[in-house]
Formats: structure tokens, sequence, C-alpha cells
């Protein structure tokens, strides 16, 4: 019971107040269950269908592809596809998230992925149609044309202050699935030849992960394989938090 | 409508991977449950948790604030409220609409849509957990100063 409460921390501060707040007053109880379910009912629609689409990028597309298009050296080309992904998907920013991690994960780089992230929160495609009705053609033609600009500068400097992979490594795996291990995982001979002692190349490279192992002890890596293996474990050296 | 289509999208995308690739499949899935499971309750909470607060904030409030005399104050209190709350961009436009008719300045609701919807104290949560703490402060701290920029610019064009 304890440890339930300790790890849905948030969800029983929420129930609580829900409880207080009907206690105090129940008008605004109401109101506040009927916004609950107009935001909880968005999720519903777009939440399942945004981590299905996620899994699928995640074990589909090859990183090289996502390297082309939204990596480092993607230019400006990367920066408008940025911009073109973000704008046209559905929903609020943090269905935005799902999506974006696994693109970071695959090899795009951070500006473009700030860049996605902003885009799907403020310039709506899917919404022109409404803000020309309700704020005239003037507000939105302005507000895009500020907007778009003011998202990818905002992008390439927040990504010159911080590393891509520090961001990899802090991000919780939600879905169980080391990065560093499959990149890890990536560059071995994948052989499962036993030769290091472990049942298989993933649990060898997990071993590595955590500091239990080193490349030479892999049996058919090469001089090349070695390095690769020693830079990526250099990459992520810093303790996530 | 473009919820449809992106529903649409991933059951067409699943079945053509379903039809390739029985394992990979079974894998996308597999990933996408445990994904949910991680960080369903955590949205659902700060969701609920939304809720509640935007039903003890008194519209007339923010109407008030948004409709002052200094336009520069206005502004940036329209983009200081957009980064508390959250709001879905179709109820977001009509409100700011609402807004502009009872007086509010143009300038100061472009940067409260801005924050609305790009910066989000409540969503904070949720973005640590993707990318780590350092990125969500960042990109929330550098998106409210990029809502007075666009806000800035609209200003000095309309």
């Amino acid at each position: 019971m304890i440890d339930i409460i300790r790890k849905r921390k948030l969800l029983c501060v929420t129930l609580f107040a829900y409880g207080v707040v009907l206690i105090l007053d129940r008008g605004i109880f109401l109101a506040a269950v009927d916004n609950m379910w107009m935001f909880v009912r968005e999720m519903i629609e777009i939440f399942p269908a945004v981590i299905v689409l996620a899994a699928l990028i995640t074990v589909w597309v090859p990183p090289h592809v996502i390297m082309q298009y939204f990596g480092a050296s993607s230019g400006m080309r990367g920066k408008l596809m940025s911009v073109l992904v973000g704008s046209v998907s559905a929903g609020p920013i943090y269905a935005a998230f799902p999506v974006t991690q696994s693109l970071l994960r695959k090899g795009a780089s951070l500006s473009n992925v700030i860049t996605i992230i902003s885009a799907w929160a403020v310039v709506k495609v899917p919404m022109l149609i409404v803000e020309v009705k309700f704020l005239g053609i003037d507000f939105a033609a302005a507000r895009y044309l500020f907007t778009v600009p003011a998202i990818i500068g905002m992008s390439m400097l927040i990504s010159s202050r911080m590393k891509r992979e520090d961001v990899i490594a802090a991000g919780v795996h939600a879905e169980g699935v080391d990065a560093v291990v499959e990149e890890l995982l990536a560059a071995l001979p994948g052989a499962n030849c036993g030769g290091c002692g472990y049942s298989g190349c993933a649990a060898f490279a997990a071993g590595l992960r955590h500091g239990n192992e080193e490349p030479q002890k892999c049996a058919l890596a090469n001089e090349e394989v070695e390095r690769q293996l020693r830079a990526i474990l250099e990459r992520y050296e810093v303790p996530s938090a | 409508m473009t919820t449809v289509i992106l529903v649409a999208a991933a059951i067409g995308l699943l079945l053509w991977s379903r039809s390739r690739d029985r394992g990979k499949t079974r894998e996308s899935l597999d990933i996408a449950k445990r994904h949910l499971v991680g960080i369903g309750p955590t949205i659902a909470a700060i969701l609920a948790l939304i809720g509640l607060v935007l039903a003890l904030i008194p519209q007339q409030y923010i109407q008030s604030l948004l409709g002052g005399a200094n336009t520069f104050l206005s502004t940036v209190s329209a983009a200081a409220i957009g980064t508390i709350t959250i709001l879905p961009a179709f109820v977001a436009f009509p409100l700011s609409a609402s807004l502009v008719e009872r007086g509010a300045h143009v300038v100061a609701v472009a940067a409260f849509i801005t924050t609305l919807t790009m910066v989000g104290f409540a969503t904070l949560p949720i973005e640590i957990r993707y990318f780590g703490r350092r990125f969500a402060f960042l990109r929330n701290g550098a998106s409210f100063v990029a809502a007075l920029v666009i806000a800035l610019g609209m200003g000095v064009l309309l």
C-alpha cells in the first residue's frame, strides 16, 4: 500500500485534492470533472496511436534514415522537415514526446527534436481554419511568420548548450529498453558465440553498460569494434539522473 | 479530423508491419504497451490536476489581466498565465477571440497562445521523464522568451 502511494505520488495528491474540493464546493468539483474529461478524452483518442507510431519507428526505421533526414548534417532541409512533421501532427505537446524521443535515439539532432516539439505545440496546421475563423487571417499569417523562425532559432540556441547524449541518457526509458545497450549491441559482432562468458551479445552489452565488463572480452571483436564500443561508453559516461 | 488520420495511420502501419514481419510487430506492440503502462498514470494524473486548476481560476480574472491599459504589462502577464495553464488549441483559439472582443490587446493574446501551448508547468514532470531536467527547464524557459519575441514582432506588424 505504502509502496503504491510512493510510486503514484502525483495520482494520490490529485485524488486527495479532488476529494477536498468535493467537500468544499460541489460546483467547482463538477467543473473540474468536466475539464478533466475533456483532456482525458483527447488523450485516449491520440496517445495510443502516437506511442504505436513511436514503437514502429523504433523497431522498423534504420538509424541511417533518421540521420539523413533529421541528423546533425541534415542542414536547412532537416529544419524545414522538422517544422513540417511537427505542424501537421495532431494533439497536445505531451503527445510529441514519445515520437521525438525515439527519433532522438535513432540519430536525430537535438535541435531538430526541439523544433518538432515546438512546432507540434504551437504551429497547428490542422487548427488553421479555427484560428482564421476566430482571430482573422492577418493574425494567423503574422503569427506563423514570426513563430517558425523563432522556433528554429530557439532550437539551435538550446542545442548549442546541451549534449545530445546527455539528453538521451537523462530520459527514463519508459519502454524498458536501454538506448545505450542497444547501441552497444549494434556495434558487437552479434554472433552470440558465448566466448565472453555471457549467454549472448545482449547480455554482454548490458555488462558493458554497467561497467562490469571490458570491450576486449568479446572473443570476436577486432580493434575496430573495440574502438567503437569504447567510443560509445565514453559518450555516455555521464551518470544518468 | 486529424485525429482520425493519426489513428488510421497507426492502424494502417501496424497492419503493414504485420504483413511483413509478425515478430517485429509483436515487439512494437510490446514496447507500446510497456510505454503506456509506464507513463499513462502520470499523464492521467496531470490532466486531472490541470482540470482542477482551470476550474479554480475564474475566467473573469484572466480577462481583466489581459485587457489592462498597459500593453507591455498585459503581454507579460498573458504569457505568464499561459505558462501555468495548458489548453488544447481548439479551446485556446475561441477563448482568445472572446478575450480580444472584450478589449484584450492582440499582442497579449499572441503571447498567451504561444505559452499556452508551448510552455507548461503542468506538463513539466512528463517532459522530465522523457528528456531529463535540464532539457525540460531550458526548453520551457527559451519558449517563454520566444513567446514574447513573437508577440513583439506581431505587435509591430499588426
